[in-house]
């Protein structure tokens, strides 16, 4: 498949390699834009976290596992970029920034399914498939398009992030089709679960208030490109399986690059930092 | 190579003679080969509570993956715990070809779990309520795991010797990375100290009660005997305690740290520790799944399963 | 659902490199070949490098049985089969000064390369 990306609405872009080659609207757009990264894939990888022990399958624990470790590894990258940017200490943006700071996507931050990961946790394994995949496949294209980014570190950044999307998109989509294709039982699951993702969807794919900027400055695309190509990758699949893909994606629970955010989230950020908030500056 | 004829014309007693020549001349058994039915029951139980107790035991260190203080504890952490899964994973298939022949499948290692048939190992029924006790689990119940599993590696059943070599391979790992934990606190604040102390206050019975009895006289049966026997493992209890002892004793006492038991001592003489026995009777209450967190643990496990159901029924040909 | 249904038995091969021959690994359960590839990797190479992972139902699998294995010892009377057999080659070429063609000189012939690469 081939891609195209128009970077500034195709005005040439210098490469940057530092902030000092940026004006402050510049550099604050790109700040959000790389907590949007980093939260996204924190989070993600904390609820994918709660599954350890409890997936439908040991095989499964463990491979899911492995994905998990991957997207905080990467939340841990453009974390760093942040650092470097002088945001703070990568542990403190991760573990010492409240819910209103946080710019994740909602749909990321919802519970694995009601119940407390300790007890009697009504864990979704058709919603967690379907969010998976669906942002993995997101995922994809966003990093596919920040491989061009006018921020050099965060196109380097991009690259190595994309080496490891494809096995778990491999994954996602692998447990999507074949739950999606099984029996009537396992079919209403996972269309449930389709609808309720679509329903969140739109956050996840929305920069925040100041998406024009961000892609002005040659950052990432446009996000009704990523938009269009994400709707694009997800249509083929569906059209094989026999499904359709509202006309509206929504966001029903909050606007997460705005800061806005459920209770799901503030729950999540105080059992993550739980330790760390014994003592922050402790060495750990 | 011993000559390994084995056929039906062979009496069960000559099978059994070329058997125990095999072993103790050093030879592996395969799942396929001729074994005593003695010899599969007890490697079936031993094997399937060594792989149920990994997957049980992710369940307490589970509840620190969240939790961990900083991005590398966090992602240190989860990789432990996906090892106890994949170690889990490992042994339960070893298990399960061993069962095979008798119709038995995961499905029904799951099963005696729950029923409480199958028992998982004393240690995983204790409560892990701080991220001190993450650290002294990586770190002594590992260090613990690590000294009961290298007494198996050259085990007289191959399929299990192979698990245990890749099981050892990442206990390492893991040793280390309870060791980076501990260390910390250890280096830390006064709070952080206490944290490892009261966790070593706390797990200290439990270890003493990690490699189990030192005799059948305790808690009315044992199979070490018979696991000596069969070349399955070389080294009775005690003297796996011992060595428990005499490797992490000075590195605990090292680090500033105490061990609640003001007896214990190493006797020259002897050349052995002395040290005040654990209560045994409770170390029989809790592997009836009577412990702190046993039913806690199990249920769920057993609700996860549950609540997962669907999944395996939906791929099920 | 039957016992069997989900649990279905898989044996895993793996290259460490393209250039190394496969390995067996380890066995593992899934419910059909898709999902055993996409567990393979995680399960059992976690730690090191992998160049292309096989997966094969166990079912497929036709092993000796017990008895059969028996039809595998042959006697050690195969010199002939083997360059040990033709040893005393060398001394018959060096009444005509000629040294042996033997194994580590034909090897070689291939370039030092490639017998590196081995």
């Amino acid at each position: 498949m081939k891609k195209k990306f128009y970077h500034g609405e195709g005005r040439r872009i210098l490469k940057k390699n530092d902030q000092s080659q940026m004006d402050s609207m510049e550099r604050k757009v790109l700040i959000e834009l790389l907590y949007q990264l980093a939260d996204d894939d924190f989070i993600l990888a904390y609820r994918g976290s709660e599954w350890l022990g409890l997936a439908p399958h040991i095989e499964e624990d463990v491979a899911f596992s492995s994905i998990n470790q991957d997207m905080m590894g990467h939340a841990a990258m453009f974390y760093q970029l942040l650092e470097d940017l002088g945001e703070g200490h990568v542990d403190i943006l991760a573990h010492g920034r409240s819910s209103k700071d946080r710019k994740n996507a909602v749909l990321l931050e919802l519970v694995n399914g009601p119940g407390h990961y300790l007890e009697k946790p009504k864990f979704d394994w058709a919603f967690t498939v379907v969010r998976h995949y669906f942002y993995t496949q997101f995922k994809k294209i966003r990093m596919e398009s920040l491989k061009n980014s006018s921020y050099q570190p965060l196109a380097d950044v991009a690259v190595k992030v994309n080496m490891e999307i494809y096995y778990h998109l491999l994954h996602w989509k692998t447990w999507f089709m074949q739950l999606i294709d099984a029996n009537d039982e396992a079919r209403n699951r996972m269309e449930t679960a389709v609808q309720q993702v679509f329903d969140e969807f739109a956050d996840v794919l929305s920069y925040g208030p100041n998406g024009r900027e961000i892609a002005e400055a040659g950052f990432i695309d446009k996000e009704e490109i990523i938009t269009q190509m994400w709707k694009h990758q997800l249509l083929t699949v569906f059209e094989s399986v026999n499904l359709s893909i509202p006309i509206k994606i929504k966001t029903k629970s909050g606007k997460g690059r705005e800061g806005f955010h459920t209770d799901d989230l503030a729950v999540a950020l105080s059992i993550l930092s739980e330790v760390y908030h014994i003592d922050p500056a402790a060495n750990w | 190579m011993t000559e390994t004829v084995f056929n039906q014309q062979l009496t069960e007693e000559d099978n059994f003679n070329l058997f125990m020549l095999r072993i103790e001349a050093g030879e592996k058994i395969e799942a396929d080969d001729w074994m005593p039915d003695d010899y599969r029951q007890t490697l079936i139980k031993l094997i399937s509570m060594h792989g149920i107790s990994e997957i049980m035991g992710a369940l307490p260190e589970k509840e620190w993956v969240p939790k961990a203080p900083t991005i590398k504890r966090k992602l240190g952490i989860m990789a432990k715990v996906q090892d106890e899964m994949g170690h889990g994973q490992l042994l339960l298939r070893v298990t399960e070809d061993l069962m095979k022949p008798l119709g038995k499948s995961r499905e029904h290692i799951m099963q005696d779990l729950f029923s409480g048939r199958l028992k998982f190992h004393n240690v995983f029924h204790m409560e892990a309520p701080t991220w001190g006790d993450a650290g002294l689990i990586g770190w002594l119940v590992d260090g613990a795991a690590i000294i009961s599993q290298t007494n198996m590696l050259n085990a007289s059943y191959g399929p299990y010797a192979r698990a245990l070599k890749r099981i050892c391979a990442e206990e390492v790992f893991h040793a280390q990375h309870g060791e980076a934990i501990i260390m910390a606190l250890t280096e830390g604040t006064e709070q952080q100290k206490d944290m490892v102390q009261d966790a070593v206050n706390r797990w200290w019975e439990a270890l003493l009660m990690f490699f189990g009895p030192a005799d059948a006289s305790t808690t009315g049966t044992s199979k070490q005997d018979t696991t000596i026997k069969y070349r399955i493992r070389s080294k009775t209890n005690e003297e796996l305690r011992q060595e428990f002892f005499s490797k992490y004793i000075p590195r605990v006492l090292s680090l500033g740290l105490t061990v609640p038991d003001e007896t214990m001592r190493f006797d020259k003489d002897q050349g052995i520790w002395i040290y005040q026995q654990p209560d045994w009777n409770k170390f029989k209450e809790i592997i009836r799944n009577k412990g702190p967190k046993s039913q806690e643990r199990l249920q769920l496990r057993i609700h996860s399963y549950e609540e997962s159901e669907w999944v395996r029924r939906a791929l099920s040909k | 659902m039957s016992s069997e249904g989900f649990y279905q038995e898989f044996e895993v091969f793996s290259k460490r490199t393209d250039t190394t021959p496969l390995q067996y690994q380890f066995s593992l359960l899934a419910p059909n070949h898709e999902i055993a590839i996409v567990m393979a990797q995680e399960n059992f190479m976690r730690r090191e490098p992998v160049a292309d992972i096989w997966v094969v139902k166990r079912s497929d699998i036709r092993k000796l049985s017990r008895d059969e294995k028996h039809s595998l010892p042959r006697l050690d009377n195969k010199d002939y089969r083997n360059a040990k057999g033709y040893g005393y080659l060398r001394k018959k070429w060096r009444k005509y000064e000629q040294d042996m063609l033997d194994e580590k000189e034909i090897l070689s012939w291939g370039g030092t390369e490639n017998i590196e690469k081995e």
